[in-house]
C-alpha cells in the first residue's frame, strides 16, 4: 500500500514535471534528506547489517554530505583537519552547482556504495533524478559533476579506514574453557561479530580506546561478589517482569533494535529484523529536525554530527567489549543459576561490557542536545514500523537514560555495562561535540 | 487443433506405458486397485508447521496379512483423517474393510502403524500410534486386537498401551527372550526451547516426550524403561527406531535416531533384561536432524549396518540455498561442553565392524544426501544378491530455505509482531516447495551404491513419509507402498523375479511370538553370505509384512540356509530349490546356536601392550582453529602432529622414544630401560614449549657414535618469521645436547626422511604450507651434513616441490644413490633422480594422479619382487570429489584485493563446476566481491564458479588440480609405473602412514596402514571410521578392526617398530590423543 502510495507520488510529480517544460530552479528539501536517509535504513534491514558496519554507512554518507553544504554555506564549517585524515574536498569549480542536489546526490551515491541491495536505493534516486534534470538539465549535470568528484575523494578516504582488512582478519575465537569469556548464545549461537572493528580508524577521537571505560566487576560466582550480585539484579529482573504487561518490558522491546532476531520453531526458521540502536538515534535525530523545521542544510549537519558521534561510539565500545569479553548474562543464568531462564530481548551476538546502545545512546543524546537544546520534548514514533508503540521524551538525555536501562530489562546486560556504557558515551558525546566546530551560526551572529 | 490435447495426451500415454515396460517397478492406479485412502493435511491459522514442528512428518503405514490367506493386507493411518484398512484379494485389488473391521481409530493426530501379534494367537494386530496433550490433540494410542474374523477390538486400555504422549512410532521385539512380544515405544519431543540444554537432559524422564520399553506381562504391559537402562528426556526427538542383533551376541539391540541436536541413541541389550546406551563408544559422528532409518547387513559379514536418514539436499541450487551445518566452534562447544556426540546434517551410512563399531561410508557409498528423507528401506529389490535401498522423499514446504530465514520472512511478519502468532498462512505460502522424488539406489558388493531413481521407478513430484515394504502380488520379490501427503498411497510393483531368483521364508509358531519377530537367517550361496533378520518396525512409522526375502540372481539352487530364532534354537537346510515361500515352524528344536562362535574375531596378531610398557604419552592438540583465520581454507594445517622419532638417545642400547608437542605443551622424552619407559630429559636441554615439532628423526648426524635428534616445525599458527617455525637440531655431544637452527626457513615443515647415497647419509625436509597463506608453495630441502655444516643440494623448481606431506628415499634406478619421491597435497607425486650433486625430475606419473597424498611407502603388492609404490591418499568418502574429467580445483589469490589471500576450492557436478563453500562462508572473506553481486541465496545457489567470482578474477588465480582421491599403488612394471586403486575399505578416511614390517614372522613382509583426520569444517564432517588395514599383497588386505588394532575414531599419524626387551613392538601415534603400545602375537602363525 505504502509503496503504491510512492509510485503514485512520484507519476504525479513526473506528470507535473512534463506539463512544464521550462527550465525552473529545483529546491532540494529537508524532506528529501530523510527520505534519502530513510531508504538506506531501509536496505540496512533487508541486508542485515550487525549495528557497527550500519554505523559507518550513515557517517559517511553524511560527512560527504555535509561537506558540499560547508563548501557554499558561511554557517557551517568544513570538517577537513577534524576528522582523521580527511583532506579537504574538491572546491565546487561552476556558479550553476546547486551544491544541495550535489550534497544529496553524494549521499545517495555513498549508501549505494556501501550497502548491498543497490537497486533498493537506485529506484529513489533515479527517480529525483529525472525530476532534476527534467526541470533543469544544465544544473543537474554540472551538481552531478561535482557530486561525483567529491564521492571519488570521499571514497579515498573510506579506503583508508581498515574496514577492508577487517573483512578477512580472523573470526572471534572462543574459549570456552575460561567460565568468564564470552560464549556464543541462544539460538542462532552466531559468531561474534566485528572482533576488530577496534581497528577501524575513528571520526573525531583519537583511537578507539580514548574512551576507556573502568573494567567490569571481576567475575565470580562467589555470592558476596559484586559480579555475582549484578547477575541476580538480571535473573530477578527478568523473573519479576516477564508474562507482564509493565512498563519495563514495553521498554526494553522498543529499545530492542535488533536487526536480526533469529526465530527456530522445529525445523522452520524465520527472522524479525528491526533497525539497529544507531538507526533509532538517527530516527530520533529526524525527529528533532522536524520539529525544529531544519532546513536542508541544519538537517545535513545534525545528521552528520550525530552520525559521527554514534559510529564513533561503535568504536569505543567495540574496544571494550573485545577486551572485557565478558560473558552475557544469559550464558551465566543457564550455567549457574536457572537453565530454564530466557532474557526477554534475544542476546546479541557479541560479548556483554560495555552495552553498545547505552554508549551510543549517550554519546547521539548529547550530541542531539548540543544542536537542538536540552528538554527538546520530543514523541518517539521511530518504530512504529515494526508495531511498536510511540513513546515520549522529555529530552535526548532522558531518552538515552531509558534506551540503556532497557537493556536490564531485557536480559541482555548487567548494571556495570549500562551504567559505565552510558557514561562512556556521554563523554564521548562531549568530546565530539567539542572537537567539531562545525556551526558558525553564533560567530556569524556576533559579526 | 480441437483434438491437439487428446493427441499429446495419447502420445504421453504410449511414452509412459514404453517406459513403465523397462522399469523395475510399475506404479499401477492406487485408486484402480481400490485404495482410494489419502492423507490430506488440513493447514489452519490454528494448526500448522509453527504450531507443531511435526506438522508434514505424515500419516503411518503397516502391511501384514491378517486373516492368515497368503495375501498381505494394508492399513493405512492419517494425520487428520480416518485410518483405513484394506483387505489384499489377489491380483493387486484391495477391499476398503475399515468399518466392518472397526479400525478407522478415534485420535485426532495419528502417525505410525506398525502390525504384530501381541496376544499370541496366531493373528496379527494392528497398533497405532498418536500425538497427544498439544495443539488440542485427544485421544491415544490404539491397539486393535484382531478377532481372526475380519473384525477387531480396541483393546489398548486393557493392555495397559492407551500411552496419550507424543508418539511417533512402535517397535515389537522381545527383548527378554520369554516367547512374546515386548515394545520400544518410541516418543518425539516439542521442545520448543530454543538453546541446547546440556545433554544431560536425556537422563530426566518425561512423560509425554520420552521413549519407553514396554514389558509385555502376559498381555498386559509394564513400563520397565527405568530399570531397562532407557532414556526418557524432554529432548528426544525420536523419529526412527531399528531393531537388530548389532553385536550378534544373540540378543536384539535398538537403534533410536534422534531429530535436532538429541544424540542417536545405541542401547545393546546386555541379556539380562537391561540395555546399556553407548553410542559415544560405537559411532564417531552421527547424522545431525535424524529421521528415519534401517538395519540390515549390507557387506555380507553378518552384521547389520544402518542407515540414519537426514536432509542434506542433493541439488546444488537446494543445497545452496538452504541453511547447512553449523559451524566449527559450534560443534566443537556442543561435543566438548554440553556432552553431545560429533553430528552432521547428512545421511550415515554406518557400516558395522563386527560389533564393536561403526565405519560410516555414506559420502563413498552414494547416500549421503537424498534431501527432505523419512524412510529407508533395505531390500534386494532386483534380487542379484545384493542390497538395494528405497528412500521416501520431500516436504511442502522447505522451512529452512535461507532467503525465507533472511530476507522474506520479516517483511511478512513484519506487522503481525504484536500478535502471539508471527505467521499465518500467507507467510507460509511464501515458503519454497520441497517437493522431492523418492530416490532408489543399487547396492553394489563395494560399498558403493547406484543412483537408479527414474530407471527404477518413475521420478515423481509426490510427498511421500511412512514406507513398507510387501510382497502384494506374492510373485516372490518384494513390492512397496509409501503414505503420500494429500495424495492417494504409491504402490511399487517390482518385477525382479520374471528375471531374477528369490527365497522368501516366513516363520510360524504354534503360541507366543506366534510370527517369529527376531528370527535370524544366514544363506549361504557360492561361497557369499547373507544376513536378514525380521524385525518389521521398519524405516518410518511403519511396518513391514513379516517375512525374510533374499535375492540369488541367476542361482536356481541355495547351498545352504540357517535359521536362528529368537531363543537361539536354529534349523539347516540344504540345497533348497529357490523361487519360493518357505515356511518354516518354530518349533520344539533343542540345539541352541552358540553365538560365540557367530562369524567373527579370530585370534588377533595385535593385542594391548601390558601398562603401555610405561609410556603414558598423550599429545594434546592446542586450541587454534585454522578456519577462524583463513576462513576458506580447505582443511587444517595445524593439526599435522606430533613427531615420533625413535632410537637410543643416551647410549644404552635400548630404544628411546621422542614425542614433539603442540604450542602451549613441551616435548617429551621417554628413556627405555628395564623397567619400560620413563619420561626423562634430554640432559638439561630445555626444548622450547612453544614450537610445534610436526617431524622428528634420531640419527647419528655426525658420525660420532653418538644420536642427535632433528625436529622439523610447523603447526599453522606461528606466521610470518616466527622463530617456532625453525627446524631444529639438536647434536649430543659427551655432556649433552646443543642446540640449533637448521637454516633460516619459515614453513610448516611436514616431514624428514633420511636415505644415503655413495657420498654417505642424505637428508630431505619437506614442508606442506606456509602460515596464513595458504596455496603459496613453501621450500623443501636436501642436505648433507658435513663437519657439523649443513651442505644444501640444489632441487628442482628451487625446492617449492608442492605441499609435501612425505617423502621416500628409494634407490629407484639402482644407481647406488638413494632417489626421492616426494608425496604432496594438490599434486602428483615427483620422483627426483639423485646424480649425487643433483637431482633431476624423472616423470613417471600420468596427468591422473594428483591427489591430496598423505603418505608413501615401498612394498611388494604383487609378489613379484620388486618394489612397488603405495601411496595414501584423502580417500573418497568425502565432500571432496575429483577424477580426472572432473577434477577438483582450488583457485588461490587475493580475490578482494585487500593484501590477504585466499582459496576457493570447487568440485564438478553434471559437468558445471561450483564452490564447496556456502555463500555465508564466501561472503566470510570477501564480503563486498560476494554480497555487492548476490543479493539473495536463490541467485548464488547453482551458479557455477566463473559467475561467482567473474572470468577476471579468475585468471589472477594460481589453480591448483585433483584429480584422484583414492589411495592405492603404483605398479612397478619394469621403471614405468601403473596406478591402482585400493578397494573401499582403505578409501573411507586419508591414510597418513604406512609401515612395512614381518607382523606375522613368516618370512614375509606385510604393509601396515593407518589414518584418520578430523582437521575439515563441519559440512565435511570428519574421516573417522578407518580401523588401518594389514596388507599382505595386493589380493589380502585384512582390516585392521579384524588385526586386533583399535584405531577407530583415532586420527592416526606414525606406525613404528619399537624393541623392547629385544622383541618388537608396534608404537601408535595419534594426534590429540594417547600413544598406544601393541603387543605383536607372531607365535599365532603357527597355529
Amino acid at each position: 500500500m505504502k509503496k503504491t502510495l510512492f509510485y503514485f507520488g512520484i507519476l504525479c510529480i513526473l506528470i507535473s514535471v512534463s506539463c512544464n517544460r521550462e527550465t525552473k530552479p529545483v529546491e532540494i528539501t529537508a524532506e528529501q534528506m530523510h527520505i534519502s536517509i530513510d531508504r538506506v535504513v531501509d536496505v540496512m534491514i533487508h541486508d542485515i547489517f550487525s549495528p557497527p558496519v550500519a554505523s559507518r554507512i550513515f557517517a559517511y554518507a553524511n560527512i560527504a554530505a555535509y561537506e558540499i553544504i560547508a563548501q557554499s554555506d558561511p554557517e557551517y564549517n568544513s570538517l577537513t583537519g577534524m576528522l582523521n585524515g580527511l583532506e579537504a574536498i574538491p572546491k565546487a569549480d561552476s556558479e550553476i552547482i546547486n551544491p544541495q542536489m550535489a550534497a544529496l546526490m553524494a549521499h545517495m551515491e555513498i549508501s549505494k556504495s556501501l550497502i548491498f541491495s543497490e537497486d533498493r536505493i537506485e529506484m529513489y534516486r533515479d527517480s529525483l533524478y529525472n525530476v532534476w534534470q527534467q526541470a533543469d538539465e544544465t544544473t543537474f549535470l554540472a551538481s552531478k559533476d561535482y557530486a561525483d568528484k567529491v564521492i571519488s575523494h570521499m571514497k579515498k578516504w573510506m579506503d583508508k579506514d581498515n574496514y577492508k582488512q577487517t573483512r578477512t582478519m580472523p573470526k572471534f575465537t572462543v574459549n570456552s574453557d575460561d567460565p568468564s569469556r564470552w560464549q556464543p548464545t541462544p539460538p542462532a549461537y552466531m559468531d561474534g561479530i566485528e572482533p576488530h572493528w577496534m581497528k577501524i580508524r575513528p571520526f573525531a577521537i583519537d583511537s578507539s580506546s580514548q574512551f576507556k571505560p573502568v573494567p567490569p566487576p571481576g567475575f565470580s560466582m562467589d555470592k558476596d561478589s559484586k559480579f555475582y550480585e549484578e547477575v541476580m539484579e538480571v535473573y530477578n529482573t527478568g523473573v519479576r517482569i516477564v508474562n507482564d504487561d509493565s512498563e519495563e518490558v514495553a521498554i526494553a522491546r522498543f529499545w530492542d533494535c535488533n536487526p536480526y532476531v533469529s526465530v527456530t520453531r522445529g525445523h522452520l526458521m524465520f527472522a524479525t529484523k528491526k533497525i539497529t540502536p544507531g538507526a533509532h538515534w538517527i530516527g530520533i535525530c529526524k525527529i528533532a529536525c522536524r520539529k525544529d523545521k531544519a532546513d536542508f542544510n541544519k538537517t545535513v549537519y545534525a545528521y552528520t554530527k550525530t552520525s559521527i558521534g554514534i559510529a564513533d561510539g561503535f568504536i569505543s565500545c567495540w574496544d571494550e567489549k573485545y577486551r572485557s569479553n565478558l560473558i552475557r548474562p544469559e550464558t551465566v543464568i543457564n550455567q549457574y543459576i536457572d537453565d530454564n531462564w530466557k532474557p526477554i530481548l534475544q542476546t546479541p551476538p557479541f560479548p556483554e561490557y560495555t552495552s553498545g546502545h547505552s554508549v551510543v545512546s549517550g554519546a547521539a543524546a548529547i550530541v542531539l542536545t548540543d544542536i537542538f537544546g536540552d528538554d527538546f520534548y520530543f514523541d518517539d514514533d521511530t518504530e512504529t514500523p515494526y508495531g511498536l508503540p510511540v513513546r515520549s521524551f522529555s529530552s535526548f538525555n532522558k531518552a538515552a537514560e531509558e534506551a540503556a536501562i532497557s537493556r536490564m530489562y531485557g536480559g541482555i546486560h548487567y548494571r556495570a555495562a549500562i551504567d559505565n556504557g552510558l557514561k562512556q558515551g556521554r563523554l564521548l558525546g562531549n568530546f565530539v561535540i567539542k572537537k567539531l566546530d562545525m556551526n558558525n551560526r553564533e560567530q556569524l551572529a556576533e559579526n | 487443433m480441437k483434438y491437439k490435447p487428446f493427441i499429446t495426451a495419447l502420445i504421453l500415454l504410449l511414452f509412459t506405458s514404453c517406459e513403465e515396460e523397462d522399469r523395475l517397478f510399475s506404479t499401477p492406479d492406487p485408486k484402480a486397485c481400490g485404495i482410494d485412502f489419502e492423507n490430506i493435511l488440513t493447514e489452519t491459522d490454528e494448526l500448522n508447521i509453527l504450531d507443531y514442528l511435526y506438522f508434514y512428518n505424515g500419516g503411518g503405514v503397516a502391511v501384514g496379512d491378517i486373516n492368515n490367506d497368503g495375501l498381505p493386507d494394508i492399513y493405512l493411518t492419517g494425520n487428520q483423517v480416518k485410518n483405513k484398512l484394506y483387505l489384499n484379494k489377489g491380483n493387486l485389488q484391495f477391499e476398503d474393510i475399515t468399518e466392518q473391521a472397526g479400525v478407522q481409530g478415534n485420535s485426532s493426530w495419528n502417525t505410525a502403524a506398525v502390525m504384530g501379534d501381541l496376544n499370541n494367537d496366531g493373528f496379527l494386530d494392528i497398533y497405532t500410534c498418536a500425538v497427544v496433550g498439544i495443539n488440542d490433540f485427544t485421544g491415544h494410542n490404539e491397539l486393535f486386537i484382531n478377532n481372526g474374523d475380519l473384525t477387531f477390538t480396541e483393546a489398548s486400555k486393557e493392555y495397559g498401551l492407551d500411552h496419550d504422549s507424543f508418539s511417533s512410532s512402535a517397535a515389537f521385539l522381545d527383548y527378554d527372550g520369554d516367547n512374546d512380544l515386548d515394545i520400544y515405544l518410541l516418543n518425539h519431543a516439542v521442545h520448543t526451547q530454543e538453546s541446547y540444554g546440556s545433554s544431560d537432559l536425556r537422563t530426566k524422564r518425561n512423560y509425554a516426550t520420552g521413549d519407553k520399553l514396554l514389558r509385555n506381562d502376559g498381555g498386559h504391559f509394564t513400563d520397565v524403561s527405568e530399570e531397562a537402562g532407557i532414556f526418557g528426556g524432554v529432548n528426544g526427538f525420536g523419529l526412527g527406531v531399528s531393531i537388530a542383533d548389532f553385536n550378534q551376541d544373540g540378543y536384539p539391540d535398538i537403534y533410536v535416531g534422534n531429530d535436532f541436536h538429541e544424540d542417536d541413541y545405541y542401547y545393546l541389550n546386555q541379556g539380562d533384561g537391561t540395555f546399556k546406551e553407548c553410542l559415544k563408544d560405537a559411532f564417531a559422528h552421527i547424522s545431525r536432524f535424524s529421521m528415519g532409518n534401517d538395519a540390515a547387513d549390507l557387506n555380507h559379514d553378518g552384521y547389520p549396518d544402518i542407515i540414519s536418514l537426514d536432509m542434506l539436499p542433493e541439488e546444488e541450487t537446494v543445497l545452496k540455498s538452504s541453511e547447512g551445518d553449523e559451524n566449527t566452534q559450534m560443534l566443537e562447544m556442543r561435543i566438548n561442553k554440553l556432552g553431545y556426540a560429533p553430528q552432521f546434517t547428512r545421511n550415515m551410512l554406518q557400516v558395522n565392524q563386527k560389533g564393536e563399531n561403526f565405519t560410516e561410508t555414506a559420502l563413498l557409498s552414494g547416500v549421503a544426501a537424498t534431501d527432505w528423507s523419512w524412510s529407508a528401506l533395505f531390500a534386494d529389490y532386483n534380487q542379484d544378491g545384493e542390497q538395494d535401498l528405497f528412500i521416501s522423499n520431500g516436504i511442502p514446504k522447505r522451512p529452512n530455505d535461507l532467503d525465507y530465514i533472511k530476507f522474506i520472512s520479516n517483511e511478512q511478519i513484519r506487522n503481525k509482531l504484536n500478535d502471539t502468532r508471527l505467521i499465518d498462512q500467507k507467510a507460509l505460502k511464501m515458503m519454497p516447495s520441497g517437493n522431492h522424488y523418492n530416490y532408489v539406489f543399487e547396492g553394489s558388493s563395494t560399498m558403493e551404491f547406484k543412483d537408479r531413481s527414474g530407471e527404477w521407478i518413475r521420478k515423481d513430484t509426490i510427498i511421500s513419509g511412512a514406507t513398507a515394504i510387501a510382497d502384494f502380488d506374492n510373485d516372490g520379490d518384494l513390492d512397496l507402498i509409501t503414505n503420500n501427503l494429500n495424495r492417494t498411497p504409491t504402490l511399487y510393483i517390482n518385477n525382479a523375479s520374471k528375471t531374477s531368483s528369490y527365497l522368501k521364508i516366513s516363520v510360524r509358531r504354534e503360541n507366543g511370538n506366534t510370527h517369529g519377530t527376531g528370527t535370524a537367517a544366514i544363506a549361504w550361496s557360492k561361497g557369499i553370505m547373507q544376513y536378514r533378520a525380521l524385525y518389521p518396525t521398519r524405516g518410518f512409522q511403519a511396518s513391514s509384512e513379516p517375512i525374510l526375502h533374499f535375492g540369488f540372481g541367476q542361482e536356481k539352487n541355495l547351498d545352504s540356509l540357517l535359521i536362528i530364532f529368537p531363543d537361539h534354537t536354529f534349523k539347516k537346510f540344504k540345497e533348497i530349490p529357490l523361487n519360493q515361500t518357505l515356511t518354516v515352524h518354530w518349533d520344539d528344536v533343542s540345539e541352541k546356536y552358540n553365538y560365540a562362535q557367530y562369524p567373527g574375531n579370530a585370534n588377533p596378531l595385535f593385542t594391548p601392550a601390558p601398562d603401555n610398557f610405561g609410556l603414558d604419552f598423550i599429545h594434546k592438540e592446542d586450541d587454534y582453529l585454522d578456519f577462524n583465520r583463513q576462513k576458506l581454507i580447505p582443511y587444517r594445517i595445524s593439526d599435522r602432529g606430533p613427531a615420533t622419532a625413535i632410537g637410543d638417545l643416551n647410549g644404552d642400547g635400548l630404544t628411546d622414544l621422542f614425542f614433539g608437542s603442540s604450542k602451549s605443551h613441551s616435548p617429551v622424552f621417554y628413556r627405555q630401560s628395564e623397567n619400560g619407559f620413563q619420561k626423562d630429559s634430554l640432559s638439561g636441554f630445555n626444548f622450547d614449549d612453544k614450537c610445534e615439532e610436526v617431524s622428528a628423526l634420531i640419527t647419528d648426524l655426525n658420525n660420532d657414535g653418538m644420536n642427535d635428534l632433528i625436529t622439523g616445525n610447523g603447526g599453522g599458527d606461528f606466521y610470518g618469521r616466527s622463530s617456532q617455525l625453525q627446524d631444529r637440531i639438536l647434536s649430543q655431544t659427551s655432556t649433552g645436547f646443543n642446540a640449533s637452527i637448521l637454516g633460516e626457513t619459515y614453513d610448516n615443515t611436514s616431514v624428514i626422511a633420511e636415505g644415503k647415497d655413495q657420498k654417505g647419509k642424505i637428508f630431505f625436509t619437506g614442508s606442506h604450507t606456509i602460515s596464513y597463506d595458504f596455496g603459496n608453495l613453501p621450500v623443501s630441502r636436501v642436505f648433507r651434513w658435513n663437519n657439523g655444516m649443513m651442505t644444501a643440494i640444489d632441487l628442482p623448481d628451487n625446492g617449492k616441490l608442492g605441499m609435501v606431506t612425505d617423502a621416500l628415499w628409494e634407490d629407484l634406478d639402482k644407481d647406488g644413490n638413494d632417489d626421492l619421491i616426494v608425496v604432496g597435497e594438490w599434486m602428483a607425486p615427483r620422483v627426483l633422480l639423485n646424480k649425487g650433486d643433483s637431482f633431476i625430475e624423472t616423470k613417471f606419473a600420468n596427468k591422473s594422479l594428483f591427489g591430496l597424498w598423505q603418505s608413501i611407502a615401498s612394498f611388494d603388492m604383487d609378489n613379484d619382487g620388486d618394489k612397488d609404490l603405495v601411496l595414501g591418499n584423502w580417500g573418497s568418502n568425502s565432500k571432496f570429489t575429483a577424477s580426472s574429467d572432473y577434477p577438483m580445483h582450488m583457485y588461490y589469490a587475493d580475490f578482494d584485493d585487500n593484501g590477504r589471500t585466499e582459496t576457493i576450492v570447487t568440485t564438478m557436478k553434471n559437468g558445471e563446476e561450483y564452490p564447496l563453500e556456502s555463500m555465508d562462508e564466501l561472503a566470510g572473506q570477501m564480503v563486498g566481491l560476494m554480497r555487492k553481486k548476490f543479493h539473495n541465496y536463490r541467485d548464488f545457489a547453482g551458479s557455477d564458479i566463473r559467475k561467482i567470482i567473474g572470468s577476471e578474477l579468475m585468471e589472477k588465480a594460481t589453480i591448483f588440480t585433483v584429480t584422484n582421491l583414492r589411495s592405492g599403488w603404483l605398479e612397478n612394471k619394469e621403471g614405468s609405473f601403473v596406478f591402482h586403486p585400493f578397494p573401499n575399505d582403505l578409501q573411507v578416511s586419508p591414510i597418513t602412514c604406512m609401515l612395512e614390517y614381518d607382523f606375522d614372522n613368516d618370512g614375509n613382509t606385510e604393509l601396515l596402514t593407518a589414518g584418520n583426520y578430523f582437521g575439515v569444517k563441519p559440512f565435511q564432517s570428519r574421516f573417522d571410521g578407518f580401523g588401518g588395514a594389514l596388507i599382505h599383497d595386493q589380493n589380502n588386505i585384512i582390516k585392521g578392526s579384524e588385526t586386533g588394532l583399535d584405531l577407530f575414531n583415532k586420527a592416526v599419524r606414525h606406525l613404528n617398530i619399537v624393541n623392547i626387551d629385544k622383541k618388537p613392538y608396534l608404537l601408535v601415534t595419534n594426534n590429540n590423543a594417547a600413544s598406544q603400545l601393541y603387543t605383536i602375537n607372531q607365535t599365532l602363525n603357527d597355529l
